[in-house]
């Protein structure tokens, strides 16, 4: 059976400035896998992101997302086209308490407000900030930003999740309480594409995984294949 | 005849633009330094007149001999002031439109404590300069025959105008050539960095708030030479003309508020020879809604504000 | 599916009772203070000073639906208000409309005004303060370039003994009604909701599925609405208006800070800030007439320095029991 595709990108280039900061990426995303993005800081994960989700305006190149063309939407169009994202610096909304965060991505649905706040307990529960709900979410520490992002994506339900470093300042115990909500949810069929430096949670969850080096995809493959690619050990973790 | 009501505009082009660009200037090193638009600037400016109008009735000292006190005392307070309301400003959820609300209090007081003490009324500033009136160009028979029409300049706007002049020469010098200015204009390119390169950013930032200051109280003894009337009401109106200025030079780019000033300045006098004044005044003001649906970075701006 | 499990079972029915206590508290505010301004006229109480306190209320709440609730600053408020006392003033005076209909039509040029003025919108902080305060100042020299015999030029238009000033106060309390039962309906809404995330990060917001900017422009709407209805009840109630009094920086001063006392962002907040400070201005202020805008210079200084939430918003910020009660 041949994998549906539900992210594509080809030949995907931005530059800030006289910095080429994306160089003419080609991607590929399955339905209900794992793709990880790895690379040195500054290899234009992030923006590679920002590009995706729309947040900037590539310079060219074409996306398209389960079908539909749509590079340089603005960033609730493609939310509504089911691509959810989180931030590599949280970005929580902060005076706010913990279930209006989570509840902010179904605002539009046509759900009843019950059906609503139940799921977005659910939510808070899965991230276990639950005993927290009523609080307002700049009492968070960093990592629990992190989990509050998470419970929001969840909330969201999008059919493509974007996370930009979902690890980082997170400790080990609830790091595997993530890796097992991105497995479920993966197994939900929720395609994901994944950018974190901890690479032992990368390896353990992708399918397959994409390594930029200063805005270009110099590797792609399978675990193994990428781990003892020259290249990759010549870039990622050479010359330390 | 056009042609001198056109030079007439030039000259005075010149000299107001040259006031304009000095408020810009300074606006901007604060929006640069601090990200603090400084609504109480024209409150700055006005109480910079005052205090020579006060040497001036007092103890009879000209307005160019009150130059110096002047800019001390303004550094003195505008130093002092950062450290009274800077500071505690970053905890704040916005930052910047707190800035703008927290001048807007300052100028509130300032302008209530001048209309206590100077009361409502417009001050006159008496002093002259001999000859009075400088004519730059006589047009022989511009006006038929036996009437000439010249290019009649006050020597006191002469005067304004020679030391903005060289204020902006030792500005730039300042702010390219020394150390401190350079740390400034460092500053305003990178506020996190020199922090890191062992800058203390804070007794930076005060000086740089009394160098503002110091900018404004000068402005203010040089604007009485050029409209010799003080109105402790007046503040609002010259702000207003400040933040036109850097948004056309771009927030925070002293250089380009150097520039945008003059244009603006010429526009300004050339439109009111022209125009209707309310219409020339409002001119300014569609200049800058302009430039910043077009250009919001400002004419010379980079995006660097967020 | 791993539940935890710790989710307790009748947490939305809490959550529900929990609004209710908020609603309640929060209406029986609104109606003390309706009813107690409803009875002043019957009472022949001080007519003038509860009409003002109601314009600030309104306007106060009004500011906040922009202000509180997206975050931006708008320093030309009263571009909205000024509009509205005119639009009044000069549908009644020179087409001899009824001030029944003036009124409702300087609340839609309010909205009209909003529109022009969206594109604002797109500029963030101090670029929108600045661009709104410019915006106001258009306005009024506008209003004062503008032939006599419609705006009255820079003398400004007099209603004269047309208007009835009872019929004025009862349609300004009739508009701050409707603003305060709008603010707690939006205090409860989804879009109330939106806002605020978009006030907290509107690009993450965005990265929501939230479309910024339309959801920001109701709220921008709403605003200019309340202000442009104040001003035409104003301009009902007084008989008389000119160009530097409707348009003076002053009164959206006075908003921002009456809003922001109490605590921009909440619903109770900008009510409580407003009537407590109006009621200072009248009692203490007026003592002083000379040092009124002195203090009101440094209660702005001071709230943005050591409250800049308000009391409201501080207190619910460190006593995190008192959410459950303040809407
Ligand atoms: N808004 C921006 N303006 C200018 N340059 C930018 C901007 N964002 C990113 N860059 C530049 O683009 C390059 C890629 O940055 P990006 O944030 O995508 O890296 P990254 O791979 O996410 O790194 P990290 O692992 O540190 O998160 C960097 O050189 C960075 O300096
Ligand atoms: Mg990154």
């Amino acid at each position: 059976m041949i994998p549906k595709i539900v992210l594509q990108l080809k030949g995907l280039n931005k530059s800030f400035g006289g910095l080429l900061a994306v160089k003419n990426v080609d991607m590929l995303v399955n339905e209900s896998s794992i793709s990880g993005l790895i690379g040195i800081n500054g290899a234009g994960k992030t923006t590679l992101m920002n590009c995706i989700s729309g947040i900037y305006r590539a310079d060219s190149g074409s996306l398209d997302i389960m079908g539909v063309s749509c590079l340089n939407w603005s960033p609730h169009d493609i939310a509504r086209l089911g691509v959810g994202r989180t931030f590599q610096i949280p970005r929580i909304f902060k005076r706010i308490n913990l279930i209006d965060n989570v509840m902010v991505p179904a605002l539009n649905d046509n759900t009843d407000n019950k059906t609503l706040y139940e799921r977005a307990t659910e939510c808070l529960d899965k991230v276990k900030l639950y005993d927290l709900r009523h609080n307002n979410a700049e009492e968070l520490s960093g990592g629990q930003q992190k989990l509050l992002e998470l419970a929001r994506i969840m909330m969201f339900n999008p059919r493509i999740i974007l996370l930009d470093e979902p690890f980082a300042g997170v400790n080990p115990t609830l790091c595997r309480l993530m890796i097992e909500r991105i497995k479920e949810l993966k197994e939900q069929g929720k395609s994901f594409l994944l950018v974190s430096h901890d690479l032992t949670s990368i390896y353990q969850l992708s399918d397959h995984i994409y390594v930029l080096n200063q805005g270009q995809v110099i590797s792609e493959g399978n675990v193994d294949y990428v781990r003892n690619d020259p290249e990759v050990i010549e870039a990622y973790l050479g010359n330390a | 005849m056009n042609t001198i009501l056109l030079l007439n505009g030039l000259v005075g082009g010149v000299i107001f633009g040259a006031i304009y660009a000095l408020i810009g200037c300074s606006l901007n090193v604060l929006c640069g330094v601090l990200r603090v638009v400084n609504f109480a600037h024209g409150e700055f400016i006005i109480a910079g007149s005052f205090l020579s109008y006060v040497l001036l009735t007092l103890f009879g000292l000209h307005p160019i001999l009150s130059l110096p006190i002047v800019t001390i005392a303004f550094f003195l307070i505008g130093f002092g002031l950062y450290y009274l309301l800077i500071p505690r400003l970053a905890k704040s959820d916005e930052p910047e439109t707190s800035s703008f609300l927290l001048m807007f209090g300052v100028s509130l007081m300032m302008i209530a404590a001048m209309m206590w003490i100077f009361e409502a009324d417009i001050r006159a500033v008496e002093f002259s300069f001999d000859p009075i009136n400088v004519s730059l160009l006589v047009i022989q028979d511009a006006y038929g025959e036996g009437r000439d029409g010249r290019v009649i300049v006050p020597t006191a706007r002469l005067v304004a105008l020679g030391i903005n002049a060289l204020l902006i020469i030792v500005l730039t010098y300042f702010l390219y050539r020394t150390l401190t200015g350079k740390a400034i204009r460092a500053a305003i390119m990178n506020r996190e960095a020199i922090q890191i390169v062992g800058i203390n950013i804070h007794s930076l930032s005060a000086s740089a708030f009394g160098l503002a200051a110091a900018l404004a109280g000068i402005t203010g003894v040089v604007l009485a030479f050029v409209v010799p009337s003080i109105d402790p009401n007046g503040g609002q109106d010259i702000s207003l003309i400040g933040f036109i200025i850097i948004v056309l030079g771009g927030l925070g780019h002293p250089v380009g508020a150097l520039i945008a000033g003059i244009l603006f300045g010429l526009v300004e006098q050339i439109a009111t020879v022209f125009l209707p004044q309310a219409a020339a005044q409002m001119l300014g003001f569609i200049i800058l809604i302009t430039v910043i649906f077009v250009r919001p970075q400002g004419l010379m701006g980079r995006m660097t504000l967020r | 599916m791993a539940k935890s499990g710790t989710i307790k079972p009748d947490d939305f029915s809490e959550e529900i009772s929990a609004q209710r206590l908020k609603s309640s508290l929060w209406y029986t505010i609104i109606t003390v203070l309706i009813l107690s301004c409803f009875l002043v006229p019957l009472q022949d109480g001080n007519l003038s000073f509860m009409f003002s306190l109601m314009m600030w209320v309104t306007l106060a709440t009004g500011i906040n639906f922009i202000a509180g609730f997206t975050g931006y600053m708008p320093f030309g408020y009263v571009a909205f208000y000024g509009i509205g006392t005119y639009v009044t003033a000069i549908l009644v005076k020179v087409l001899g409309v009824s001030e029944y209909l003036a009124v409702p039509a300087a609340g839609l040029s309010g909205i009209l005004l909003a529109l022009l003025f969206a594109p604002t919108l797109r500029l963030n902080g101090i670029f929108f303060a600045i661009v709104s305060l410019s915006l106001a100042v258009v306005c009024q020299r506008l209003m004062s370039l503008l032939p006599e015999e419609i705006t009255g030029g820079s003398h400004g238009l007099n209603l004269g003994v047309a208007t009835d000033r009872t019929h004025g106060y009862y349609a300004m309390l009739i508009i701050m009604f409707v603003a305060l039962v709008s603010a707690s309906w939006l205090g409860q809404s989804r879009l109330g909701k939106a806002l605020k995330a978009i006030r907290d990060d509107p690009d993450a917001a965005d990265a929501m599925g939230i479309h910024v900017s339309r959801v920001r422009l109701y709220a921008w709407i709403m605003s200019a609405f309340f202000a442009a209805l104040a001003g035409g009840a104003q301009a009902w109630f007084t008989g008389a208006l000119d160009p530097i009094t409707a348009f003076d920086v002053l009164i959206t001063a006075k908003t921002v800070i009456y809003a922001m006392a109490g605590g921009l962002g909440t619903i109770i907040g900008p009510v409580v800030g407003t009537v407590t400070l109006v009621w200072i201005d009248e009692i203490v202020w007026q003592q002083f007439p000379v040092l009124n805008n002195f203090l009101l210079g440094l209660i702005i200084t001071l709230l943005i320095l050591f409250m800049p939430r308000g009391v409201v918003g501080s207190l619910m910020q460190h006593f995190p029991h008192l959410r459950k009660y303040i809407m």
